[in-house]
């Protein structure tokens, strides 16, 4: 398809209405769009994206991270259905690992949601992470507004716990749960990997058969290690969970739904989305111009010669890198934006 | 093929390394046979595995093949039948009588069986999911053939454990699959003491792609496992091992394959010695029935099926095998046609009257090669074995994915080595003939075959007595409620027992299979496939490079990877060349959502939708395309969606190939495709504009 032609704006209106009007297949064209690299779609994506923006914020945004194995995806094609069944719309969106070697992967979401994947009123997409970290990941947070528009009123952000995505995450939802597994080696790597402060709920997941006990034990190592650090006043909620047990996941969003509304209550909900707006505009800002000097030839070129320089040791790496920020500054300081990445 | 284990020479040094001791058949360690007598007195049963479309066309089958020297009956099922599901169940549509025949109660049975003697022919039945509604009525015709279960011989193949490892036609979760298994066992035990409640397959995992060593090393621990069930439910090991029958796969490999038969027998007998301590010597034997490889079939010139399947059955005679399957030449391209299924009969036939092998037992003992590599393949799966006991046992390893990984790993490296050549196949990848031609292929007319069973079924819920089949259905489901616990013993209320009843009241295999499912749900997998294996062992790095380049290229324009949705439609569980090519095509550069398995054209529909794919690669073996692939095509179109181009691959005939892209199919891929051109093509058409954007 030559997609050029399609977006004027008459186009986008409709596009923008169908999505509103439920159009499964419009949406996942929409988040195609937002995900692409192509720089020619970034102004028509925005100018989507600015038609849907209205039409959302009023979900519930959730996001679940782990390592591989640790049971999210079972927990959300759980949970998925706990709020369907009560009358929620479910957009589940997931960010899987690509190879490093290879470029590919292998999305199998829909495989281990397979229940919740075929229920009418949920959406689940599965994204590629792509092989720059925080890559598709960033274009979560629109993908995650335009689902919004569509009327899902869950949002459930699934990554795979490999820092850069998670910390993306975390900073655009309203609640950050992470899953881990009882095991005391994933406990320790859990408070070193500093989960603590970036968590809002911790499930230590499969709390069932012969592991009930060591779950238990888990929980309260964290409690004990979330009280030396002092974050106890945090609200943070700790707790056991069986991801295959209905139950057990209902009674882990009956926890993280009363946090939410003390969050509610006390404005802290509000205050974060404020501030995650802040960030992203930063993000926006940062990222786009990490884009400019990667794909600006002569900036490559000079860093080129400046790394074959400090090889042949005519230069300090440390010197190097200050010639390579002062030429930055002259090069794109000093240019008009629109001659830039357009927006 | 090309073993790495086989060394180029063999000596009488090899056989003093590693401790050859003599023996004989008949006794441990049954190297060499389970019986004394071997094939002097009598030689192997020629067992056809057969099965399509009606009970009245299999049953007028199954006549013909007794009157033409066949000397026991195999059932083949179909998918719904496999599942759980009766004919009219709307996710069945297109499997129905395609890759067995469709049995919905008793009635079909009682049809499937006309005017054969139960009690003179033994019947061998491949039922793992839908076990105790089909043995159930089996038992219920044999009953009004006026027959009692006593006098039955035959075998149930009740191996649910390589359903979760290979197969994938199981129905509920693994706990109470296996709670069935040993119930089962012990109703046998009592009311069928001629029949073999089991039987323990390798042969799925060859086909899966399982070295020889794998194949030995998990058969023989998924024995080990279902002993212990049997154990737990009450049953001594006298009681029922001496029931258990195996089954494995012959493949190309010829001298491994008669060793690996061997081995199996020695190294059963050793570890239920060791691990059982039977009083019945008879719980040593390991009796097998094997049947020739279906994935060493090529599409390309099938005549030369013949030829391979001959081989295999040669090794399986030399190894020492009970009974045999012979393959048809042309079931890499569909169900057997009349000709192939006569010349597959007669190829056991000649190798029984013409050869004279069934005049010595285990010519091949004392072979410097023969012995050597029994010897050292008991070796390696002993080693395989201990690593699954470390895990806690088969169960454990299944939950862990180990065996499956391990076999996903040989498939991907076999077909990388297969694609580059390095392996040759003829008239494949090297001495592709010109003059191959085409043969004649077998047509089902599923819709034809459905509407009958849904006919059948109507008469049949329409004659019985609803309320009895409402209190034996709900007996069933309280008794499953009740034992889901972890004490299961041999409680006075056995589930084959109750389904025994159900079927009298003519309950159908639908029914009974979802009263068991009210109360322990239905089973699902969810692995991802192994990536990696496949660009790392092919050998032609340069070709992969050239294309991992042209898929950069792509995504560069396009501003994504090319996407890809890789599915199954339908019943048939056979992921083998899903997941190769997932994995295959993952390794070189593509987003693949790979789908969960038993998906309803509509429902991949909208998996390509919502994750807006590129392109859906159907892959498809039990020959339900025609009726699902063009649904798949209609349902996308009707969501606006026929930009989606959609390929095919798999077991379809060069006929169906041609129908398939004139509704509407970009490409058909057939067995032998290599992966990476098959990749190239798609890309290509993914890069050109194309023409069916209406």
């Amino acid at each position: 398809m030559s997609r050029s032609d399609v977006y004027d704006a008459g186009n986008l209106d409709s596009w923008a209405d169908s999505i509103r009007s439920g159009s499964r297949r419009d949406l996942a064209r929409a988040i195609t769009l937002v995900e692409s690299s192509r720089i020619e779609d970034l102004e028509p994506a925005q100018e989507l994206l600015e038609r849907l923006i209205p039409d959302s914020g009023g979900a519930v945004r959730i996001g679940i991270s782990g390592m591989p194995g640790a049971g999210k995806s079972t927990f959300i094609e759980i949970l998925g259905q706990v709020l369907v069944d009560a009358g929620h719309k479910v957009a589940v969106l997931a960010v899987d690992p690509s190879s490093p070697v290879s470029g590919g992967s292998i999305l199998g979401d829909k495989t281990r949601m397979a229940t919740l994947s075929r229920m009418d009123a949920a959406f689940v997409r599965p994204s590629p992470a792509g092989r720059t970290p925080g890559g598709v990941a960033r274009k979560t947070r629109e993908t995650m507004l335009i689902a919004e528009s569509a009327g899902y009123d869950v949002v459930l952000v699934e990554t795979v716990g490999v820092g850069q995505a998670e910390w993306r995450v975390s900073s655009m939802v309203d609640l950050f749960a992470v899953m881990l597994l009882p095991d005391a080696g994933d406990v320790l790597q859990g408070i070193k990997r500093g989960i603590m402060e970036l968590s809002d709920v911790i499930l230590v997941n499969k709390a069932d058969g012969p592991r009930r006990e060591s779950a238990a034990q888990a929980v309260q190592q964290y409690r004990s290690a979330l009280e030396i650090t002092g974050g106890e006043q945090s609200g943070i909620i700790i707790r056991a969970c069986s991801a295959h047990e209905r139950s057990s996941v209902t009674a882990c969003w009956q926890d993280m739904t009363e946090s939410l509304d003390a969050r509610r209550k006390d404005s802290r909900f509000e205050q974060r989305r404020r501030s995650q707006l802040r960030q992203w505009i930063r993000s926006v800002a940062e990222d786009s111009l990490l884009q400019l000097l990667q794909e600006d030839r002569k900036l490559s070129a000079l860093l080129d010669g400046l790394e074959k320089e400090a090889s042949e040791g005519k230069t300090t790496p440390l010197r190097a890198g200050l010639v390579y920020r002062n030429r930055v500054m002259t090069e794109i300081a000093g240019r008009d934006a629109a001659s830039g990445v357009p927006l | 093929m090309k073993p790495t284990h086989i060394q180029t020479l063999y000596t009488l040094q090899d056989l003093v390394t590693r401790g050859f001791r003599e023996s004989r058949p008949g006794e441990f360690p049954y190297r060499r046979g389970p019986y004394a007598s071997m094939y002097t007195q009598r030689p192997w049963t020629i067992r056809q595995y057969a099965g399509f479309s009606t009970a009245e066309e299999t049953n007028a089958f199954y006549h013909k093949a007794l009157a033409s020297g066949q000397k026991g009956l195999s059932v083949a099922f179909d998918l719904a039948t496999h599942r759980g599901f009766d004919s009219d169940h709307p996710g069945v549509e297109g499997d129905v009588g395609m890759a067995g025949v469709a049995i919905d109660s008793v009635e079909d049975m009682k049809r499937l069986f006309r005017g054969i003697p139960l009690d003179k022919v033994s019947v061998s039945m491949t039922m793992n999911g839908a076990v105790l509604p089909v043995l159930a009525c089996f038992v219920v015709a044999a009953e009004e053939q006026g027959l009692q279960p006593e006098t039955l011989t035959g075998t149930i193949q009740n191996d649910i454990l390589k359903e979760f490892m290979v197969r994938n036609t199981y129905i509920y979760p693994p706990a109470p699959s296996m709670l069935i298994v040993s119930d089962i066992m012990a109703w046998t035990h009592k009311h069928m003491p001629r029949f073999h409640s089991i039987s323990v397959s390798g042969y799925h995992m060859q086909e899966a792609g399982a070295t020889p060593v794998q194949e030995l090393a998990f058969t023989i621990a998924n024995g080990l496992a279902y002993l212990d069930a049997a154990r737990q439910a009450g049953l001594g090991v006298d009681d029922a091992a001496p029931r258990f029958s195996f089954f494995f796969g012959i493949g190309m490999d010829f001298l491994t394959e008669i060793a690996k038969l061997r081995a199996a027998r020695e190294l059963w007998a050793t570890l239920v010695r060791e691990r059982f301590q039977p009083g019945n010597e008879k719980s040593l034997l390991l009796r097998m029935h094997c049947q020739t490889s279906g994935w060493s079939l090529t599409a390309q010139d099938p005549l030369n099926n013949v030829v391979r399947t001959t081989i295999e059955a040669l090794a399986g005679v030399l190894g020492g095998t009970q009974s045999l399957h012979t393959n048809s030449y042309d079931e890499a391209l569909s169900l057997p046609t009349d000709t192939a299924a006569r010349i597959a009969r007669n190829t056991q036939l000649i190798l029984q009257e013409e050869t004279g092998l069934c005049r010595t037992i285990d010519p091949l003992a004392g072979s410097y090669a023969v012995e050597s590599l029994t010897a050292d393949l008991i070796d390696e799966a002993l080693k395989l074995i201990r690593e699954v006991d470390g895990m806690g046992g088969m169960m454990r390893a299944i939950e862990a994915g180990m065996p499956q990984r391990k076999i996903q790993e040989s498939a991907a490296a076999r077909q990388a080595v297969i694609d580059s050549g390095e392996e040759t196949l003829v008239g494949v990848n090297a001495f592709i003939s010109e003059e191959a031609g085409s043969v004649e292929v077998f047509d089902v007319d599923n819709r034809k075959v459905r509407e009958h069973q849904i006919r059948e079924l109507e008469r049949v819920r329409s004659q019985r007595d609803p309320a009895a089949v409402e209190n034996s259905l709900l007996r069933l489901e309280e008794t499953a409620g009740r034992i889901s616990g972890e004490n299961h013993g041999l409680q006075e209320k056995n589930l084959l027992q109750l389904m025994v009843d159900a079927a009298r009241q003519r309950a159908t295999v639908g029914e009974m299979t979802a009263a068991l499912e009210r109360v322990w749900g239905r089973h699902r997998t969810d692995s991802v496939p192994v990536t990696g294996v496949y660009r790392t062992t092919y050998k032609d790095k340069a070709l992969l490079m050239e294309i991992v380049k042209e898929v950069e290229e792509f995504a560069r324009k396009e501003g994504r990877r090319p996407r890809i949705l890789v599915v199954k439609l339908g019943q048939d569980g056979h992921d083998r060349g899903a997941r190769i090519v997932a994995a295959a095509f993952a390794d070189i550069g593509f987003d693949v959502d790979l789908g969960p398995l038993f998906l309803t054209p509509a429902e991949a529909a909208r998996q390509a939708i919502e994750n807006d794919v590129h392109m859906v690669g159907v892959s498809t073996l039990a020959g339900a395309h025609k009726t699902l692939i063009p649904q798949l095509i209609s349902e996308l179109k009707q969501a606006g969606a026929g930009d989606i181009a959609v390929v095919a691959g798999g077991v379809i005939p060069e006929k169906d190939a041609l129908w398939l892209k004139d509704n509407g199919v970009l490409e058909v891929f057939g067995p032998g495709t290599k992966i990476p051109e098959a990749a190239r093509k798609v890309l290509r058409h993914l890069s050109t504009p194309s023409k069916q954007n209406e």
